[in-house]
């Protein structure tokens, strides 16, 4: 139609710029969402909208693109550490984790049963703290702020508790190859842990009734962004998003690591697959976890070496793990975690290749669900598909 | 390239290869679960090479020019196709490609390699047997400049369009050199006569 068209001075000033302007007609219009869009935490959609229903959704990262994997491979092994662990940041311990499990395996380490048992509580630790940092964001995204803000507050509690047990608050450089760091301050940090644990499970009823079993959250999620179970395997999509259709995939019964096989826990599994189910098994899992951290700390940490015993740990930037490649996993609350690291013999990994799992669930995933949702669905989808940009990115 | 690193990259992969001939001509299966579903599969594909790494994990080794035929295969047990890993053999002169995929049914992790040369690297796209795989190699080509042929949304994706086209990731992608004509003065600090640079 030749009253729509774009003035040609317009689009020649729009070129000078690197700018395009893409034709348009009268109904659908182009809207960019993100990357400054709090909902999207650096992340960027570009949306073709016809009236208030998206017709379309083209995801463009990149905003976050740091590139962690070619710096790896011009560092030493241990050095490494306080690089990847910056890709999830609310989750830092996660790469952490699956970066010291492949090195370990490619080496033929065998951690020590105390470090085993560290590591599982730090890793459950910052489930919990990455759960309070999901809720701050979903309560803030549908209006609830208060949630948000409460569940700010008690993420602070575990970031105390990390900073007395790492020396960061969020970044905690901790695990390394071979074990942790150094051993858990004591006795005292056990306690105020537990403590943390128990105040947290009280607050879970505050959180019901204010969140998860509220008319607003109901209203907002029921029937929004509607995946089934095969259209979710085939976009291997991970974590309780997938257990949301109704697959009880979980990494720590599937594939088990550290101390999991030797505790109980349940895999909490819903079928409806849309965005209340998601929430829902996000609420369920969190209180999993606390019950794992309880009965962690009921079996207290045990005695022995936080770290193997190796002469090659005394020259670390010259250590030089033998030939062999390795691929570690661990849950996280985004999805299954990986890392595939090669090495070559030399004291620098050849490789090393994270899996985000808002790689699957991020790109084409939110594409398809996306499509002929309404606008005010977009932060609710992205945040109960908890998509997380720097994995993808990197 | 940077000259001070070519000698280093290929002194590494030379020592690669004679490790990698043994693992690989040792067929033994045991009898476990992830036995039988290695010897189920190559019954099936007696071009491939497969054995059992551990508890969970299980290797194999296709020829690149029937990937597709193997994975079509597998994905009847493997349901998920985790993350598709490039490695850059530079001495060799060729892509190593690890499409790790998981079974969800049976606990299990397995790896498929292929070799292609770097030259004019291609692969057909496994798109139509999982859809994700779209993501994974849009990454692939943009890192490694692979091309996947069927795929239709190779393009600039992560990268800034400057940066298309120059396939960082490789081994001899001159990372400081780019850096240098990017931010020119400011890059000065560097001294280019120090070889192991940690940046």
């Amino acid at each position: 139609m030749s009253n729509l068209e774009v003035p040609k001075e317009l689009k020649t000033e729009a070129k000078a710029h690197d700018m395009y302007l893409h034709p348009i007609d009268k109904d659908t219009y182009e809207l960019f969402f993100g990357p400054q869009h709090m909902a999207t935490e650096n992340f960027s959609i570009i949306l073709k909208m016809d009236g208030n229903r998206i017709e379309r959704a083209i995801v463009n990262p990149g905003f976050l693109h740091r590139g962690f994997e070619k710096l790896a491979e011009q560092r030493p092994y241990f050095t490494n550490i306080a690089l990847l662990l910056r890709i999830c940041v609310p989750e830092s311990d996660v790469p952490e984790n699956i970066y010291s499990m492949a090195v370990d395996e490619i080496v033929g380490w065998e951690v020590p049963e105390r470090a085993q048992w560290i590591r599982t509580v730090v890793l459950e630790m910052a489930r919990m703290s990455a759960w309070m940092f999901w809720i701050m964001g979903f309560g803030n995204e549908i209006g609830l702020y208060t949630a948000g803000q409460w569940a700010a507050a008690y993420r602070e509690r575990f970031m105390r508790l990390f900073e007395e047990l790492t020396g960061g608050r969020v970044y905690h450089i901790y695990t390394v190859p071979g074990g942790v760091r150094r051993d858990i301050p004591g006795d005292r940090w056990l306690r105020q842990l537990r403590d943390t644990v128990e105040y947290i499970k009280g607050k879970m009823k505050d959180f019901d009734e204010i969140l998860f079993d509220n008319y607003i959250t109901f209203e907002r999620t029921e029937g929004v962004g509607v995946m089934d179970k095969r259209f979710a395997l085939k976009h291997a999509v991970t974590g309780p998003n997938l257990r949301a259709v109704g697959v009880p995939y979980d990494v720590r019964k599937d594939d088990p690591y550290l101390l999991y096989p030797e505790l109980e826990f349940e895999v909490p599994v819903l079928k409806e697959g849309d965005s209340l189910a998601r929430v829902l098994v996000r609420r369920y899992e969190m209180e999993q976890d606390l019950y794992i951290l309880e009965q962690l700390l009921d079996m207290g940490p045990p005695s022995g070496p936080y770290m193997v015993k190796d002469a090659r740990l005394k020259a670390l930037p010259r250590f030089k793990p033998p030939r062999g490649d390795a691929y570690a996993h661990v849950e996280s609350t985004k999805g299954d975690f990986g890392a595939y690291v090669v090495s070559d013999g030399t004291h620098k990994p050849y490789r090393v290749h994270v899996r985000g799992p808002s790689q699957s669930h991020g790109v084409t995933v939110l594409e398809e669900l996306l499509k002929g949702a309404r606008l005010a669905d977009v932060p609710v989808i992205l945040k109960t598909l908890d998509n997380c940009p720097p994995d993808i990115d990197r | 390239m940077d000259m001070n690193e070519k000698p280093k990259v290929e002194e590494k992969v030379e020592e690669q290869k004679p490790q990698e001939v043994p693992e690989v001509e040792a067929p033994k299966l045991p009898d476990t679960k992830e036995g039988k579903l290695v010897a189920e599969l190559l019954e099936k594909a007696p071009y491939a090479e497969g054995n059992v790494r551990r508890e969970r994990r299980v290797e194999f080794k296709v020829p690149a020019d029937r990937i597709k035929e193997f994975l079509e295969l597998a994905s009847e047990k493997f349901e998920m196709l985790i993350q598709i890993s490039v490695v850059d053999w530079l001495k060799e002169g060729e892509f190593e490609l690890v499409y790790q995929l998981w079974s969800v049914s049976e606990s299990v992790h397995a790896f498929v390699r292929t070799r292609i040369p770097r030259e004019n690297a291609k692969m057909p796209t496994v798109m139509d047997i999982w859809p994700v795989a779209e993501t994974y190699e849009r990454e692939a080509h943009e890192f490694f400049g692979i091309v996947f042929e069927g795929n239709p949304r190779l393009g600039p994706f992560i990268l800034e369009p400057r940066e298309h086209e120059k396939h960082p990731l490789r081994k001899d992608f001159n990372m400081i050199g780019y850096v240098k004509t990017i931010y020119g003065e400011d890059f000065d600090r560097y001294d280019e006569s120090k070889t192991n640079y940690v940046i």
